[in-house]
């Protein structure tokens, strides 16, 4: 720990340097924040909360039991499955779509094109965001203009799968072409073909220049960056980064069911990230009221981003409208690479201004993001490079941000774990350390001069506006995280190999992520008492595989004072569970969680009351602990059961407890990550075998340590992937080069080193119980780190992902 | 046509069109914790036992395997009775969205039995195709290490029940669906 804390607290980590100079009062972001106290538990008081309760559908899940999307196609005996037709050329207008030889096909129940009445002529976007869309309106269902190749243009609806294909191959499409580009610098400068004409976009986004090919265009300051970088007592540095097309490679591929029901009500069971919002989009598509559409999302086989988008939906629906019967549309392996969505490839260049004694004096990141075909997250994403990492260095007093973001014919982008924080952690925490290195400072002290630390007013967060904005650190667990990574990893005593040609060293990075999205996020829950003393806690947040669904068990138990096995969780059924905005951003146990946790004490408060007139006492004696109400004065108590049945049998008065919560807030405090990599290199090849990953994460409390770790891990895994595989390589028309597992270098157990996940806890005070987010800050930190690490074994840097090799080789032969 | 197959120790007959693969026949007949990841026998969540050998049921040809013992996921442990692997994989946190979790299953029950004492090397060399996109493997590995010891150890722990839906074993009286035998 660095010993400049003589104000520590006790619960939020390392405390700011105190300052000459009365600190300015913020009004709208005090440092104080009020609690409630049952918030701020210490551990040994918390019965649920920080206890490993055994995640609630493991069982399930170990058996085989659990129901996926696809799974629930044994109880539609008349299920019609569907194929969908795709643009074979990179640009293009559809002329003509012959259909006679598929609808012959026995078997074959519908076929739609653009022109069908069954498919929607409304623009939408697929990002499953909140409304008004920070998205572009650019594409249809089906599309006579196809801008990549995997642009739907028919789908059909057949009795078997295979059918359906056969019928999909049948299709014969004609088309007028037109040039393409897939490079993003290409698309912006110069006379590249135009993706969109003015008029085919609708609720454009800030910045756009579609006659260069420019979605969005986004900047923020604070300070002058430009004066800094020009004083003369500066250094400046500049690099460059550069980013893979990563897949989600999710196992599970989309897959979506829809149908109508006995109600006449249409519902989608589908593998969704975001159902409340799929419920809208839908609504818009299709002009049928919101009230009409349920969406009920099942088990879900992994999302990260890539279902936080209507990607499929739309046509599973039309096509059981079409066909009166259910249809299911589940992706192929080979549509997840090209035609499903991707981590946007960037493009960042990190300037600095440093001063002698290694102050920072301004950081400048600029980006160039290839959103590919369509606009989706493609602005907020972009943001988020610099929105998420450069606040880290909250003491820098001049920052800017700005990005392009550039349609090419190329496969669709989306929202990805880490949310363009991954791209820009990359340039920041590789330019810094090339930076400290160049100028002779000790990499981590260079950036302890700056970090956040309690008590900092975050300007820069703020600087883009909106997502992110301004916020006081009220936890930060920074130099705990480095302190116990260093150690983890064997910092002080590296060995290195005994041939003299191999090198090993060790990289280190930092990053922080944001808790929700601050102002704009809605998690509800409602919480209803048996009689038997169990609950049925209805919530509308997204367990995706996470664990959330088990994470809200333990939260609603903390609060009521009972056992996890007495509370049912129901979630994410639009016409069942409280509105949320869906599992992104790294939200769902700050959000979704406090939203629980409001309703659980809404309910207690009705329990205590009801306890109170039956134990004679009153309620503000009375406290809940192992499934009973007690009393601290009389040593008296009554069990949740009894409380059950008195309220709705009771003879004189009845009552069916009910809590309800609802959770919203201009808050998004950051987690903190300090990763540290392992390597050793041939200087002689280039070869290099990372020995091992050290990731520390201050998440606030953990609601339940196993699964953070495990969420962790998962992430460093994925960062890990982003590190060293080449992700899905795209040829001159833009094709998709990777069509299955063997050809995507998704890392196998043999090619992941061991992972070390350390949990470092700190207290938020706006999170529930303290709990701040953890899925998405270990995302960020291999590849700066890996790179990192290479430069110190072998001296050589790697700005440019994937690290191969080859890159290293040609590296030292020029040294 | 017509195969007979033994699944889970079950005889039966089932209906297999020309191009189906075992995994589409499987999960048609009510196995759905046969799971389909990569259209292209590389994933590893169709796993299961072919005539005692660990096969991507999603590459095996149906045809070919007429008269041959099938076991899947659903033949190990019950909710409520897990296998000490299953219950291993519970206790290690080593499930998340748990769609490769049966194949994998599968694949550490077959190493097991023919390595009881597997080092970590081994596990992961065991487990090298099945890909799995939320743990980073490492509780899976730790998972798969502790099950050896409950198997082999004398560290086997009770199972406590805990919640259960009903079981999609076809000729399950309590099941409401319609793939029957």
């Amino acid at each position: 720990m660095s010993d400049d804390t003589n104000d520590p607290q006790p619960d939020g980590g390392t405390a700011s340097k105190p300052t000459s100079e009365e600190p300015p009062e913020f009004e709208e972001h005090p440092l104080e924040w009020d609690e409630p106290e049952n918030n701020n538990k210490a551990p040994d008081e918390r019965k649920s909360v920080s206890q490993p309760a055994e995640k609630f559908d493991d069982r399930k899940l170990v058996t085989g039991q659990a129901k996926y999307t696809a799974d629930y196609e044994e109880r539609f005996p008349d299920l019609a499955h569907a194929a969908v037709v795709r643009s074979e050329v990179p640009h293009g207008r559809v002329t003509a779509v012959d259909t006679t030889e598929a609808e012959a096909l026995d078997g074959v129940y519908a076929v739609l094109t653009p022109w069908s009445d069954a498919v929607p002529d409304a623009k939408y976007t697929s990002a499953g965001q909140s409304y008004p869309e920070p998205s572009p309106w650019d594409m249809n269902v089906l599309n006579k203009h196809v801008r990549y190749i995997g642009d739907p243009i028919a789908a059909v609806a057949a009795e078997d799968a295979s059918t359906a294909a056969a019928a999909a191959d049948a299709i014969e499409v004609e088309y007028e072409e037109y040039d393409h580009v897939v490079d993003p610098e290409e698309a912006f400068d110069g006379d590249a073909p135009q993706l969109f004409a003015d008029d085919e976009v609708e609720n454009k986004i800030v910045g756009h220049d579609y006659s260069r090919n420019r979605m969005s265009n986004i900047e923020g300051e604070i300070g002058d960056v430009e004066a800094a970088l020009e004083r003369e007592d500066v250094h400046v540095h500049e690099t460059e980064w550069e980013t893979i097309r990563q897949s989600h490679a999710q196992i599970e591929k989309h897959t979506s069911l829809a149908y109508t029901d006995e109600d006449d009500r249409k519902v989608l069971i589908t593998s969704t990230q975001v159902p409340n919002h799929t419920r809208r989009q839908l609504a818009h598509l299709f002009d049928i009221p919101i009230r009409d559409i349920r969406v009920k999302k099942p088990r879900v086989g992994g999302g990260f981003g890539g279902k936080q988008a209507m990607v499929v939906e739309p046509i599973p629906l039309a096509l059981s409208l079409a066909a009166d019967r259910p249809v299911m549309y589940e992706a192929s392996r080979d549509e997840e690479f090209y035609a499903m969505r991707s981590r946007h490839p960037m493009k960042v260049r990190a300037r600095t201004a440093v001063t002698d004694d290694g102050t920072i004096e301004a950081i400048d990141l600029y980006a160039l993001s290839n959103t590919g075909a369509y606009g989706s997250h493609g602005m907020t994403v972009a943001g988020n490079v610099g929105s998420k990492p450069m606040p880290l260095y909250s003491k820098v007093p001049n920052a800017r941000f700005e990005a392009d973001i550039i349609h090419t014919n190329t496969p669709q982008t989306g929202a990805m774990r880490g949310y363009g924080a991954p791209q820009g952690t990359l340039a920041l925490e590789g330019h810094l350390d090339e930076v400290a290195r160049d100028l002779d400072f000790d990499p981590i002290e260079f950036r302890r001069q700056h970090y956040m630390e309690v008590g900092d007013l975050d300007e820069i967060a703020g600087m883009m506006g909106g997502e992110g904005a301004e916020r006081r650190i009220r936890s930060c667990g920074l130099d705990e995280c480095i302190e116990r990574g260093k150690e983890a990893i064997g910092w002080d005593d590296l060995e290195q190999p005994p041939e003299p040609h191999r090198h090993r060293g060790i990289g280190m990075a930092l990053s922080a992520q944001g808790t929700g999205v601050a102002g704009d996020e809605l998690g509800a829950a409602q919480i209803m008492m048996n009689e038997d003393g169990s609950f049925h806690l209805q919530v509308g947040g997204v367990d995706i595989g996470t664990g959330a669904d088990t994470a809200f068990i333990q939260i609603a138990a903390e609060v009521l004072g009972c056992d996890e096995d007495d509370i049912i969780v129901k979630s994410s059924d639009t016409d069942n569970t409280p509105f949320d905005y869906g599992a992104y951003a790294s939200s769902t146990t700050y959000i979704s969680g406090m939203a629980v946790k409001k309703a659980a004490e809404d309910a207690k408060e009705r329990i205590l009351e009801w306890a109170s007139r039956m134990l004679d006492e009153p309620a503000e004696n009375l406290e809940t602990r192992d499934g009973e109400v007690y009393s601290e004065e009389s040593g008296e108590a009554v069990t949740l059961e009894d409380v059950g049945y008195e309220s709705v049998y009771g003879h004189d008065d009845r009552e069916h407890i009910l809590g309800k919560g609802t959770h919203s807030t201009e808050e998004s405090p950051p987690p903190f990550a300090a990763q540290f990599v392992d390597v050793t290199v041939d200087e002689q090849t280039g070869e290099f075998e990372v020995n091992q990953l050290v990731v520390a994460v201050d998440c606030g409390v953990a609601i339940n340590p196993g699964m953070a770790e495990g969420q962790v891990e998962g992430a460093n895994h994925m960062s890990f992937e982003m590190a060293v595989s080449e992700g899905i390589t795209v040829d001159e028309q833009g094709r998709a080069e990777v069509s299955d597992f063997d050809e995507y270098g998704l890392p196998s157990a043999t090619e992941t080193p061991p992972i070390e996940s350390l949990l470092v806890e700190t207290h938020e005070p706006t999170g529930p119980f303290g709990a701040k987010s953890v899925a998405e800050v270990p995302t960020n930190t291999v590849p700066p780190a890996l790179s990192n690490a290479i430069r110190e074994a072998v001296g050589v840097r790697i700005n440019e992902m994937p690290v191969t090799a080859e890159k290293i080789k040609a590296a030292l032969d020029q040294k | 046509m017509e195969i007979e197959l033994t699944i889970n120790d079950e005889s039966t007959t089932v209906a297999v069109e020309s191009d189906d693969d075992l995994a589409t026949v499987l999960r048609r007949n009510g196995y759905t914790g046969v799971k389909c990841g990569c259209d292209s026998g590389v994933c590893g969540a169709s796993k299961v036992f072919v005539d005692g050998e660990v096969k991507m049921a999603c590459g095996v040809d149906a045809q070919n395997v007429d008269d041959s013992e099938i076991e899947t996921i659903e033949a190990l442990g019950t909710q409520d009775d897990l296998h000490p692997i299953q219950e291993a994989f519970v206790d290690h946190f080593a499930v998340q969205c748990g769609f490769c979790i049966p194949g994998m299953i599968i694949e550490a029950k077959s190493l097991l039995a023919n390595n009881p004492d597997p080092t970590e090397a081994e596990v992961r060399q065991a487990i090298d195709d099945n890909l799995c996109r939320c743990t980073g493997y490492q509780k899976s590995v730790d998972a798969i290490l502790d099950a050896a010891d409950r198997m082999h150890g004398d560290r086997s722990v009770a199972a406590d029940g805990g919640s259960r839906i009903d079981s999609c074993r076809p000729g399950d009286a309590a099941r409401d669906g319609d793939s029957d035998e």
